[in-house]
């Protein structure tokens, strides 16, 4: 695990421009969440809202997936690649303070069956990420 | 970005730095929800230095300020302060602000800091002779400790006695290190709590003191995030919000702040709005559906759109949206359901009585 400006940026993760993650599974089954930098600049997450029916539907990459809302801001966060969303994360509708606890283990968002493995190339590995914090992005 | 004498004490403490009127100032140290939490049970530290100080000296101090507010300032008396606003002649509002009266020749004003330029050319443009107006702002620091135990806090710093009898809107001057200090027992939470006035230079030395008598009662250092959902909770305004240039006092629930019976701008208007009330009203509603109320947002009764939330907050103590929201007058009454457009969504809330969190001196 490496750390930039105190915030967590595992190693076996890739990541978007908006801060999310996303882990590679097997067949194609990926999870995504918002990274530990992102439920720090927002401070506390008090709402999860999915986009209505989202499960079993297929999005783009940066497609809005869930809306997360701190009391001074709503956020979208965005699909990092296109495929089906497979499951969300009910659990972070009724505690959202998951997220800001643990976001890469169960304050985890939202599962995606990926369409096309080469777009996880359009990604950021973990050391771009951190430049990307590092710089104040 | 201009920073006040504690910028690098909120840079020491993390302070989640945004601009507000041209200051970097903090929103958060670590979590508004904390930061609300420990001033409602204990005590909270505020920077609150952009705000702007005017002093107003002279034998025609009072009859000056007369002829700027719809207040009487016949309840004001030397050590006292009171809340106002300063009006145009059509009944905007200019700014509000408080007025303390130190003696019948000198006040000390405190306005907000995205406005005090504004207010002092105001001031400057309605001034009278017998009056000379100083906008002290840019070498006064503002810390509000806020909170029950607040004055706790106090007292193992300044005259126990002075403060144990400071009643609410009442002010004295001590001495901090050798420097002169203004206390009031004033503040923007709903708690009991105090404003400290004094000099830049002296600021720093204030905050560490007031942060190390106050950590036997867990004392926090609380951002601008806390600030405004502590204000909302007890139904305070804030301008630019529930009260600006095109919203009059009695559209924000102010109409108890138009009084005087001096000849002051705006006066016609104000009191024919008082008389016959204005176009929009202010209710306090509360969310009952799911969501986050944010300024902006719809509200509908009955499916027609009424207005709109002028404030809104997920409260920490509650744990629900809340809102103070400007509607159409005549349409709402307390215990009516109202349905806020979140997004594309109607969500359902309840108009109830204000506010939402009563003062607790």
């Amino acid at each position: 695990m490496t750390k930039e400006k105190g915030m967590k940026v595992p190693e076996d993760l890739l990541y978007t421009v908006d801060h999310e993650w996303i882990r590679i599974g097997s067949d194609n089954h990926c999870e995504c969440g918002i990274t530990d930098h992102a439920q720090h600049s927002l401070g506390d997450i008090v709402f999860v809202e999915f986009v209505a029916n989202i499960v079993h539907t297929v999005v783009a990459q940066r497609d809005p997936v869930v809306i997360i809302e701190s009391p001074k801001a709503a956020s979208d966060v965005y699909s990092p690649v296109k495929g089906t969303v497979t499951t969300v994360n009910r659990v972070v509708e009724d505690t959202p303070e998951i997220i800001n606890k643990d976001p890469y283990g169960d304050g985890w968002l939202f599962k995606i069956e990926i369409a096309d493995k080469k777009q996880l190339d359009s990604l950021m590995k973990p050391e771009e990420y951190l430049k990307l914090i590092k710089d104040g992005k | 970005m201009k920073r006040t004498p504690l910028y690098n004490i909120h840079m020491e403490s993390s302070g989640r730095m945004v601009d507000f009127a041209g200051f970097a100032m903090p929103v958060f140290y670590t979590s508004i929800i904390e930061e609300h939490m420990i001033i409602r049970s204990s005590a909270g530290l505020f920077d609150v230095s952009h705000m702007g100080e005017i002093t107003v000296k002279g034998d025609s101090a009072a009859l000056f300020l007369s002829r700027l507010i719809p207040t009487s300032m016949s309840k004001l008396e030397p050590g006292k302060g009171m809340y106002t606003l300063f009006c145009f002649e059509n009944g905007g509002v200019i700014d509000d602000l408080f007025i303390f009266m130190i003696n019948e020749k000198s006040y000390y004003l405190v306005v907000n800091a995205s406005t005090v330029d504004k207010d002092f050319a105001w001031m400057q443009n309605h001034i009278i002779p017998g009056v000379e107006i100083e906008n002290i702002s840019d070498s006064t620091a503002k810390i509000d400790i806020q909170g029950p135990k607040s004055a706790m806090v106090l007292n193992k710093i300044f005259d126990k006695k002075k403060i144990d009898n400071l009643k609410r809107f009442h002010f004295y001057f001590d001495d901090f290190t050798g420097t002169e200090i203004m206390i009031s027992n004033t503040g923007y939470t709903g708690e009991r709590g105090y404003e400290l006035f004094i000099e830049n230079s002296k600021a720093e030395s204030l905050w560490e003191r007031l942060m190390l008598e106050g950590a036997e009662y867990g004392i926090k250092p609380a951002g601008l995030g806390a600030r405004d959902t502590l204000r909302l909770e007890a139904c305070y305004s804030l301008y630019g919000h529930e009260i600006n240039e095109q919203i009059n006092p009695l559209e924000a629930n102010l109409g108890w702040l138009i009084n005087s019976d001096k000849e002051y701008i705006g006066r016609s208007v104000l009191e024919n709005l008082k008389k016959n009330g204005s176009e929009y009203e202010q209710f306090c509603l509360e969310l009952t559906g799911r969501g986050v109320l944010h300024e902006g947002y719809k509200v509908l009764h009955n499916g027609e759109e009424i207005g709109c939330i002028t404030s809104g907050i997920y409260s920490p103590l509650f744990k629900k949206g809340l809102a103070l929201i400007r509607v159409k007058r005549g349409v709402l009454s307390i215990g009516d359901k109202a349905e806020v457009q979140i997004r594309d969504k109607g969500i359902e809330g309840e108009i109830v009585k204000r506010p939402f969190y009563k003062f607790n001196g």
